[in-house]
């Protein structure tokens, strides 16, 4: 095995994929998705989030009231972003299949410690966003509302829970778990997919091709070939994996820990990139391969994520700074996965060429 | 007669040799691989995923307060005595000190917090669900009634806020005449038992994905319009997420063994004996495809029937079936090797995945929405009936480009095509070029660009998408210019291909023929198609940009005549170097058409 022929076939495969332009196809992609996710969310915040709504500021949405006086009504009208109209309800619920009305609440004459509930009647506008932002406003003056009548029929109440004191939020994204927890490990694992795919193509490419036999009677072997050809998707995997990062940081998400989130997403890459690997080995065959791998990383992943501690968690913890000392250990036991599947693949190849020149 | 057995013989060879290849080797790990995935995910299902694992570290010093987040592995919990918790505040994003939650002022902290807060509200129902007097714990219960409005697709469509901005302070009068609303009573029909009942349930629906926001899920109530004020706001379609991967996935992946079919025929020459059989291309084309497309239409329909749904659903999946079959055949006729073929299909299919999707997002919520299919299949298991229209809107433009794309496929079924490799630009130049006869060039330029009207109002709905729910002047301006970019893009291929041909012979007066032929197909294809299909769009304020140009006949038809010359002189003054600088200076002038009438618009 020489480190020379190697680096021959890494270089050589690299080159193709740089005459392809296909890492340009790869990376035009990447910057696709982030768009399209942070327009995604901007949307979704600004539709599901009041205090987000900014750009409304200053609209009041006209509200209906009918009904008993209560609470609510008070916090209706002393909120800035409605204005109440006291109605008949008739005329009111008419008015809002007119769109001159956001909502008509019904309020019926319950009075606040009865033994019953009180059952308030709200009227929206079906399928439709006014409705949609309105119901979110409305949920907080409810709230508080709930709140009231809950502590008039405080006695009442036979278990009495922990109390908790919160302190008044300021700000925060509620988008913080979905970012750390979700997108950040996602996508910095979708660098070790596309490379571990990639690398069957890649041997696959030269069995169909029938140019394997022409590159075994250079003095180059099997084993050589594989190496290359393994390493040279490899070293994808940071390129793309920086690219998350630096997207990422450009949208305003500050990731944390980047030299150590790169070398386990390039341990673990390492794990899929020797399968795919050694799948190519086994079927020769791209069509075969890839549908035995794609079905077979489902598992893997699955299998990944439901083990406390997995790498992609660990990536999570690492973004946002919790993780600890354990993620060397992870890193340990990732490497020896490495190593066995490493050994495998050298014994494949070897395997593999005897079988490529007896036919 | 002939045609169709023919179909059915390359269709069954297609089967046969896909049986051959993949048989022996392939279907017994095939068959090992389900095993170990039914057994995966029931594995998963029963430990969770530990994704969010220990994000957050809490210090708690009284037990009971540990106790409310024990079973949330998103908290490292860290219980010690007051001064201990003090000391290390610092490593801590929450502390609880009696009743008071402090928090670290950073990102991670509010998030905590936020978190925090949810388990104990989670905490507070499973206790006020036990307690003895129901209507002390849930003192307030809301009845949601919708009430349709005429206006419905009007009001929010054209582009006006999302409510309109009320400024009177006298009480609306009602135009048309009142309708009677009985008063609703004051009793809850539904005994207090089954209240409890279903607030229990509750409890155990701590879903996995509920945890990644709290504005993803908020809780459904179990009682249909019957609600605690908690479960008010609405709760987005997670269905659309589980329907990507239930339904588009295996046709995908499908697809992808249609693709690897037709690479296969032109990997050293293997295709040669089928080009010799006395069968038109088009045929044979139809026989490959035509096992996969049976193999998707089965997949989906036994999906529908595991699904429980009734098999409507079929019906917008199809012309997605027709589409990923039709974007296979040209992924694997162009790629010049595996590692293309891969790149291709994943950018392909992110693409089409992110237009299935995005816009499914928001069914029930918005008019846009209706431009995926998936919103049908969302509606088909909501069990509301589809018009005849919705489907048109939703599908029209998948029927179209598959047909397209199937139509330059079989022009380019032939052996100097197959069997050469070039670069991916100039391939597809060649491709189009092929569609592009010497003999006709004008008619087939005509053609050319009316057909690429569907692609470009699919590329420009794919914007509306994008930019719609951007803050309103910016989405505007951003839809503008990048629609004109679009439209003037797919303008300029036609004409650029024809000079690129015949460089020599492309004078002036041939640059003022073809820019008027595809100015002309231009505005003919976009009549056409907005008339079937896209009236519903085109009458919001966003459709009048995309579309603008579709009043008065002579001013768009200028408009896009100049266009396409500025792109066509810019490349017979400059050469290939011309074409970028044209098409951008193209795009400037159909900007400045676009903002003067919108100007006017406003007045």
């Amino acid at each position: 095995m020489k480190a020379k022929n190697i680096r021959i076939v890494m270089r050589k495969d690299l080159k193709g994929l740089l005459n392809e332009r296909t890492i340009l196809l790869a990376i035009i992609l990447q910057i696709f998705v982030a768009m399209f996710s942070s327009f995604l969310v901007v949307g979704l915040t600004s539709m599901y989030d009041p205090s987000s709504l900014s750009r409304f500021s200053g609209v009041r949405y006209a509200v209906g009231y009918s009904g008993s006086d209560s609470a609510l009504e008070d916090y209706l009208s002393e909120n800035r972003e409605f204005r109440v109209h006291r109605m008949d309800l008739s005329p009111a619920v008419t008015a809002l299949s007119e769109r001159k009305l956001s909502a008509v609440i019904y309020v019926p004459d319950t009075p606040p410690d009865a033994d019953e509930p009180i059952k308030i009647t709200l009227y929206t506008i079906q399928n439709d966003i006014s409705s949609t932002v309105v119901n979110v406003k409305l949920k907080e003056l409810l709230l508080r509302y709930e709140d009231d009548l809950r502590s008039v029929r405080e006695p009442r109440l036979d278990i009495i829970p922990v109390a908790l004191e919160f302190p008044e939020q300021t700000g925060g994204s509620d988008f913080y778990e979905f970012i750390y927890a979700l997108l950040i490990p996602l996508l910095l694992f979708m660098p070790a997919i596309i490379s571990s795919a990639l690398v069957i193509d890649i041997v696959t490419e030269e069995y169909q091709h029938s140019t394997l036999e022409t590159i075994l009677s250079t003095p180059v072997t099997l084993g050589e070939v594989i190496w290359g050809k393994v390493l040279a998707c490899e070293i994808l995997v940071p390129v793309q994996a920086g690219a998350w990062i630096v997207l990422l940081s450009l949208n305003g998400v500050i990731i944390l820990n980047i030299p150590a989130i790169i070398l386990q997403v390039m341990m673990f890459s390492m794990i899929l990139i020797l399968l795919g690997a050694l799948t190519a080995l086994y079927y020769r065959e791209r069509t075969a391969a890839q549908f035995i791998f794609s079905t077979a990383i489902v598992i893997l992943m699955l299998l990944a994520l439901s083990i406390p501690d997995n790498p992609l968690n660990l990536v999570a913890r690492l973004a946002t700074g919790t993780a600890g000392p354990e993620q060397w250990l992870i890193l340990a036991l990732v490497s020896l996965v490495v190593v066995f599947l490493a050994l495998l693949t050298q014994w494949a190849a070897e395997w593999a060429a005897k079988k490529t020149l007896a036919g | 007669m002939k045609v169709l057995s023919g179909l059915l013989t390359v269709a069954r060879w297609e089967v046969k040799r896909v049986l051959g290849t993949m048989g022996t080797s392939v279907l017994p790990a095939a068959i090992v691989l389900l095993v170990l995935l039914v057994g995966v995910t029931g594995f998963t299902a029963q430990s969770g995923l530990h994704l969010q694992d220990g994000i957050y570290r809490i210090g708690v010093n009284y037990p009971p307060v540990a106790d409310i987040v024990s079973s949330d592995s998103r908290f490292t919990i860290y219980l010690a005595d007051t001064n201990t918790l003090y000391e290390s505040r610092e490593l801590l994003d929450v502390v609880v000190l009696g009743d008071q939650v402090y928090a670290q002022d950073t990102d991670r902290g509010r998030a905590a917090v936020r978190t925090l807060k949810r388990d104990y509200e989670r905490y507070l129902n499973s206790v006020y669900s036990r307690e003895q007097d129901l209507f002390a714990a849930y003192p307030l219960w809301i009845d949601v009634r919708n009430v349709k409005s005429e206006l419905d697709f009007v009001a929010t469509q054209s582009g006006q806020r999302v409510a309109a901005p009320i400024r009177s302070t006298t009480p609306p009068v009602p135009e048309g005449p009142v309708i009677e609303i009985p008063t609703p009573g004051s009793t809850i029909d539904i005994p207090q038992e089954d209240l409890r009942q279903g607030l229990r349930e509750l409890e155990g629906q701590t879903s996995q994905v509920a945890r990644y926001s709290d504005i993803f899920t908020s809780e459904q109530s179990p009682f249909g319009d019957f609600k605690t004020p908690s479960q008010l706001s609405p709760p987005l379609p997670f269905d659309s997420i589980i329907l990507i991967f239930v339904f588009i996935f295996p046709l995908y992946f499908m697809s992808q063994f249609f693709m690897m079919s037709i690479m296969n025929e032109r990997l050293e020459r293997r295709g040669e004996a089928l080009l010799t059989v006395p069968l038109h291309p088009s045929v044979i084309i139809a026989g490959k495809a035509l096992p996969y497309l049976l193999a998707m239409v089965a997949i989906s329909a036994i999906i529908g029937l595991w699904l429980n749904a009734s098999l409507l659903i079929l019906f917008p999946l199809i012309p997605v079936i027709f589409f990923f079959l039709a974007n296979a055949l040209i992924i694997g006729m162009v790629a010049r090797s595996f590692k293309e073929l891969s790149f291709i299909s994943i950018f392909f299919s992110t693409l089409a995945t992110s237009y299935l999707f995005f816009p499914s997002i928001f069914a029930n919520v918005h008019i846009i929405s209706l431009i995926s299919p998936l919103t049908l299949i969302v509606f088909t298991l909501q069990g509301e009936p589809y018009t005849i229209t919705q489907y048109l809107f939703a599908t029209s433009l998948f029927y179209l480009t598959g047909a397209v794309l199937f139509y330059i496929g079989v022009v380019n079924f032939r052996e100097e095509r197959l069997f050469t490799l070039s670069r991916l630009m100039p391939k597809i130049r060649e491709y189009i070029g092929t569609a592009l006869s010497y003999r006709h060039p004008w008619i087939s330029l005509f053609a050319l660009n009316a057909f690429s009207i569907p692609f470009v109002f699919m590329a420009q709905m794919m914007l509306l998408v994008l930019f719609f729910n951007l803050p309103m002047p910016l989405s505007l301006v951003l839809l503008l210019v990048s629609a004109a970019f679009v439209e003037e893009g797919a303008k300029s291929i036609g004409i650029s291909t024809l000079m690129y041909r015949e460089t020599g012979l492309f004078g002036w007066k041939r640059i003022v023929l073809a820019s008027a032929v595809t100015a002309a197909a231009f505005l003919f294809g976009e009549k056409l198609l907005l008339f079937v299909t896209l009236s519903q769009i085109s009458e919001s304020i966003f459709g009048s940009i995309l579309f603008l140009s579709l009043g008065v006949l002579w001013l768009p038809f200028l408009l896009h005549f100049t266009g396409v010359f500025i792109v066509g002189a810019s490349i017979r003054l400059l050469g290939r170097r011309g074409y970028i600088p044209g098409i951008l200076a193209a795009t400037a002038v159909h900007c400045i058409y676009n903002f003067y009438f919108i100007m006017r618009w406003f007045g």
